[in-house]
């Protein structure tokens, strides 16, 4: 289902205001405020259009990301698995089903579903890939578990050119 | 070493995680939800900004909603002795959000390292990876588009299952 772009309709201050609020909320009692100094915008006027952008479906949320690891979420997977088109559906409910499943994509390739999934430790995860082939049916000759080993980057920010 | 939170800072993580309130002053709101003073709102969320539980306090935004459709999960194949230059070199690329080293599946799966790029469309996306193909050397990739997004969550409930894989409780100090 292609969402409506709304893309066009963000002006100037729209896109500095997306790129400074990715960047960071401050932390303070008036944080409308401080953002608007660094735009030019006064702290209702930022408000009034981050309501906008909220309900515009452009900004989801503003608050924290949390690191998995530093709350005592140590090991992470990367999941692939061939599932067959006919199953898939079956299969994606089981798999989303899990709150230990953070992201699950349809990929055009021969693994067709990708996963993430996270856990206190190895053994959980090798634990929860075995119920999931389990309750799948999808056997491990059809899965390859690429387990995380050395976070380079992550980071979730767009630029929105409002520079 | 992961860092003490106590029952406080859990019911903060809770009251935002799923986002502030558009409101004035969003901060007093969070003060009332958990019983804290503002001031405490703040000092804390400072600090576990700091020590790394809060990794960004900003606004997470849906790309898919602003032109950006194109997702790639890019996947590798670097030599042992290039991981660190190409590890870094990636990461280091404005376009790349995510760079991850991963294990591999002995003679079914030789990729290790990975990206994720987002763009307007799949040729940027190819048009990028064949950049830092080029500028690396390495030759050896396959690039992932996504065709359906069947589950994405931020924060995937991760404060309430960091308690319960640990204790169980909130209301004491934890070490988790």
């Amino acid at each position: 289902m292609p969402e409506r772009d709304v893309d066009e309709g963000l002006d100037g201050p729209d896109r500095q205001l997306l790129d400074a609020v990715q960047r960071e909320i401050p932390l303070t009692e008036e944080p409308w405020a401080e953002i608007g100094r660094g735009l030019g915008l006064s702290g209702e006027e930022v408000l009034a259009r981050l309501r906008r952008l909220s309900e515009e479906g452009i900004v989801r949320k503003l608050g924290p990301v949390i690191s998995a690891r530093k709350v005592g979420l140590r090991a992470a997977t990367l999941v692939a698995m061939k599932v067959p088109s006919r199953k898939l559906s079956e299969i994606v409910g089981i798999i989303n089903g899990y709150d230990e499943v953070s992201h699950n994509y349809e990929r055009d390739h021969i693994y067709n579903v990708w996963f993430t999934l996270t856990a206190p430790d190895r053994e959980s995860l090798t634990h929860l890939l075995s119920e999931i082939h389990m309750r799948t049916g999808i056997s491990e000759g059809d899965v390859l578990n690429l387990p995380t080993e050395r976070l380079f980057k992550v980071r979730v920010n767009f630029n929105m050119g409002g520079r | 070493m992961e860092p003490q939170l106590d029952g406080r800072d859990v019911a903060l993580l809770r009251a935002t995680q799923d986002g502030i309130p558009l409101v004035p002053e969003p901060f007093r709101d969070i003060a009332r939800v958990t019983g804290l003073s503002e001031d405490e709102v703040v000092t804390r969320l400072k600090r576990l900004k700091e020590n790394g539980v809060i990794r960004r306090f900003g606004a997470s935004i849906n790309h898919r909603r602003v032109g950006i459709v194109a997702n790639a999960l890019v996947a590798w194949e670097v030599p042992q002795s290039r991981i660190e230059d190409v590890g870094t070199a990636f990461a280091g690329n404005e376009r790349v959000t995510h760079c991850i080293l991963r294990g591999t599946v002995p003679g079914r799966w030789t990729y290790n390292l990975f990206t994720v790029l987002h763009g307007r469309d799949r040729a940027t996306v190819e048009g990028l990876v064949q950049e830092m193909s080029d500028s690396t050397g390495i030759a050896n990739y396959l690039i992932l588009f996504s065709t359906r997004q069947f589950k994405k969550t931020s924060n995937g409930r991760i404060v309430e299952r960091a308690i319960a894989a640990v204790t169980g409780e909130v209301d004491r100090t934890l070490s988790i």
